[in-house]
């Protein structure tokens, strides 16, 4: 490699040493903004007012899901904290216990007013058939 | 021996040659693949255990995310070529790959949403996947937009170089998302390091219709650096011969 | 490895109220790449007769 070539190379070099480091610190200084919600633990270290719609995610715990005509109630857990849901509308056909669940509302007396709840898959796919194979 | 190979193929004509030799057998070949792997992906797999039916998606969301990225990643390597070696091919190549690169993060950006519907229950969420991917389109956008705007093609691939070295740092970013951050969108299901987390039966006809879509990606991105190098050699002695 | 998923034709097209979701992300991907090869096939085609309306 000749030597404008070589400088050529440095130049790039340089040129993606900075934007890395742009992109890094813009991304350290948002970090926890960029979360998409707040995990129950997470909750209960914050202080958060009334009026501001929050994100809260995890698993739906069993047994807790309770439906008085159209409404639902349920707790969020990360097998850490857990927080209680309620909920008045249509659940996605994937929400059920012990799955991952996103609820998007106003946190009033400890417990969660939702306004949407949407459910969150994990990345395992599998038959049924062999679900009840592995769960045997 | 390396330096004159690379020289060969890096001249226009070559290339041109070996693509015309190349398309129909990488053509063909890919289709079947893709066509197979899509009908058996939805038609011949079992259903999921959670998300019941509708995971088929996946069978056609996943090669396009995937492409969406590596494209964007193989714009960069030609970037970097033309920038030091001066390879006018190379430069050639960004520029007709940019409009396919956005083609398949459309698609991976349309068939997420509809995806999103019965399973999240939402067909948007400005979650930290969603959102980079998004950035990455509205990147591949941009790049079009400005090299038409330049007159001055030598002006324009130099910029466009530059400029898409400089979004590089973007695709890192989409990849580590569902990591680094807490996403709606779930975390990788394929990974270089860890065995798959979908099922054998589930896996195989989405290898296929990646590779077959890889394939029918390819053939577009020879087609357009075809059309490309006639637009921009079309005043070489050889193009007159070649046409 | 290749058994059908679905017992008649009617239920492959329905799949359970997520055909449509399906269905339409196929028609999206198969309609994309249509247009993009007609596209480049085109393009090529008037490029190379300006070409030789230069010869």
């Amino acid at each position: 490699m000749n030597s404008t070539r070589k400088r050529r190379l440095f130049n790039i070099c340089i040129v993606i040493l900075f934007s890395m480091s742009g992109a890094g610190l813009i991304l350290y200084s948002l970090n926890s903004n960029l979360d998409y919600f707040f995990t129950p633990t997470e909750l209960k270290n914050k202080t958060i007012s009334v009026d501001k719609r929050i994100k809260v995610g995890g698993m739906v715990l069993k047994g807790s899901v309770e439906r008085i005509s159209s409404k639902v109630s349920f707790t969020i857990t990360d097998y850490k904290n857990s927080v209680n849901v309620e909920y008045e509308g249509i659940v996605p056909d994937l929400f059920k216990e012990e799955s991952g669940v996103v609820v998007l509302g106003y946190l009033k007396n400890q417990m969660v007013f939702a306004e949407e709840v949407l459910a969150k898959h994990d990345e395992n796919y599998m038959p049924p058939s062999l679900k009840i194979v592995n769960d045997n | 021996m390396i330096k004159k190979f690379i020289h060969q193929f890096a001249s226009p004509k070559t290339f041109l040659l070996q693509v015309e030799r190349s398309y129909s057998f990488i053509f063909f070949t890919s289709l079947c693949i893709y066509v197979f792997s899509i009908v058996w992906g939805l038609l011949f797999t079992p259903e999921d255990f959670v998300q019941g039916n509708s995971y088929r998606i996946m069978y056609l969301h996943v090669p396009a995310s995937f492409l969406s990225q590596s494209l964007y990643i193989a714009m960069a390597v030609s970037s970097v070529t033309y920038l030091i070696w001066r390879v006018k091919l190379a430069a050639y190549l960004v520029i007709a790959i940019a409009p396919i690169g956005a083609m398949t993060t459309f698609i991976a950006l349309i068939s997420g949403s509809i995806w999103g519907i019965p399973t999240w229950g939402t067909w948007w969420q400005w979650d930290a996947r969603i959102t980079s991917t998004l950035i990455l389109f509205i990147m591949y956008l941009g790049l079009i937009s400005l090299h038409n705007s330049f007159s001055n093609y030598e002006k324009a691939d130099k910029l466009l170089s530059w400029l898409v070295i400089v979004g590089a740092v973007n695709i890192p970013i989409i990849k580590k998302s569902v990591d680094w951050w807490s996403t709606l969108h779930q975390s990788a299901s394929i990974t270089l390091t860890e065995k798959p987390s979908i099922d054998p039966v589930m896996l195989y006809p989405l290898i296929g219709a990646i590779i077959g879509f890889f394939g029918l990606i390819v053939c577009l991105i020879l087609m357009s650096s075809k059309n490309q190098i006639f637009i921009r050699e079309k005043n070489k002695s050889w193009v007159k011969d070649y046409v | 490895m290749f058994n059908f998923a679905f017992n008649s034709f009617y239920e492959a097209i329905y799949m359970n109220g997520h055909g449509i979701y399906v269905w339409s992300v196929l028609f999206i991907v198969f309609f994309s790449l249509l247009v993009f090869f007609t596209v480049y096939r085109y393009k090529i085609k008037k490029i190379k007769e300006k070409l030789d309306e230069l010869n």
